[in-house]
């Protein structure tokens, strides 16, 4: 099915959820409410767009947009090679919406990145800590809020001396 | 007969001199590579810039039978601790090189994830810089490393403070 098509089917079959349906560079870009993101994906693997090529996140703060966070699902349908962008948009104060994991195994760790990253909540992940970050790391870093230079964890760490050979030893 | 002998096959040297000729031209590099310095740092092992004709050509990939630690490429803050693990568990003596920016002082990756220069933690004794360097420039740092070590004393090395 082209993917214009199924955007209006979408709109039609999802009308409290969709936001928007938009055309950029010739690909079709839908926007959802991120609360009912699984029911839109079940939806659309059913008709046809059975890979998940990629899933991201994108900070609004500066942008403007329907909310702050917009987690962006890259679909592929291997069948007649077209792909649908959907965008689901979660507001700043509850940066939470529903897992796809259970749709595609690929979004468990991209899900993780995601959170490691941004602090959006996946609910239903089977396993959500963080995939890059150290454990303890504090902060969401690729927040636009997020100090670019950090905030000191890179200067904070135990100093080594020479040992036995001692700090006056020629240059 | 047997004065002459002994004139023709024995060498008079300082102890501090003989062990520092040793250890120089003996270097048991451990190469930390995380990076593209990395794979640089096997064209320096490589036919074109050997570096077994430094004495420098037994590489081991344990901290426990090396002495001169080769820091390639840059170091996350999820690294460093890795990295200060890693210093701590070789002998002494040990030395460190910092070859490439990065290791150095960053480089470009002015980002909250990278450490910003391995010396502000672990102790270096020789920079080399490049984005990578060219081998010739890990060379030139190497026999600069040897000329530092061919200086040292042996009272640089104190017992007292080695518990």
């Amino acid at each position: 099915m082209p993917p214009a098509t199924i955007l209006s089917q979408v709109k039609e079959q999802f009308p409290e959820t969709v936001l928007a349906g938009t055309e950029f560079a010739g690909e079709q870009i839908l926007h959802v409410k991120g609360q009912h993101i699984l029911t839109v994906l079940t939806a659309l693997k059913a008709d046809g767009y059975n890979f998940l090529a990629d899933l991201t996140a994108i900070d609004n703060l500066t942008l403007g947009g329907f909310e702050r966070f917009v987690v962006s699902y890259h679909l592929l349908c291997h069948q007649s090679a077209e792909r649908l962008t959907v965008k689901a948009y979660i507001p700043e104060e509850n940066p939470s919406m529903p897992s796809v994991e259970s749709l595609w195994k690929t979004a468990d760790w991209q899900e993780r990145e995601v959170f490691d990253l941004y602090g959006i909540i996946f609910e239903g992940h089977p396993n959500l800590i963080r995939i890059m970050n150290p454990d303890d790391f504090d902060g969401y870093p690729l927040r636009k809020d997020y100090p670019r230079l950090g905030r000191k964890e890179r200067d904070d760490f135990p100093v080594v001396d020479r040992g036995i050979q001692k700090k006056n030893r020629p240059q | 007969m047997i004065h002459d002998d002994i004139k023709s096959n024995i060498l008079t040297t300082k102890l501090e001199q003989f062990i520092n000729w040793g250890r120089k031209n003996s270097f048991w590099p451990m190469p930390f590579g995380t990076a593209c310095c990395g794979i640089e740092f096997m064209a320096v092992l490589a036919a074109r810039t050997d570096l077994s004709r430094f004495g420098a050509e037994a590489i081991r990939f344990s901290p426990r039978q090396s002495d001169l630690l080769i820091v390639a490429g840059r170091i996350s803050i999820k690294m460093m601790p890795v990295l200060i693990r890693i210093y701590e568990q070789m002998p002494e003596p040990k030395w460190v090189m910092a070859m490439g920016a990065c290791a150095s002082t960053g480089g470009v990756f002015d980002t909250y994830s990278v450490i910003q220069g391995i010396d502000q933690f672990i102790p270096v004794d020789v920079y080399v810089p490049g984005c990578p360097p060219r081998p010739e420039g890990v060379v030139e740092g190497l026999m600069k490393l040897q000329d530092l070590v061919g200086k040292e004393k042996l009272s640089d090395y104190d017992p007292v403070q080695a518990k």
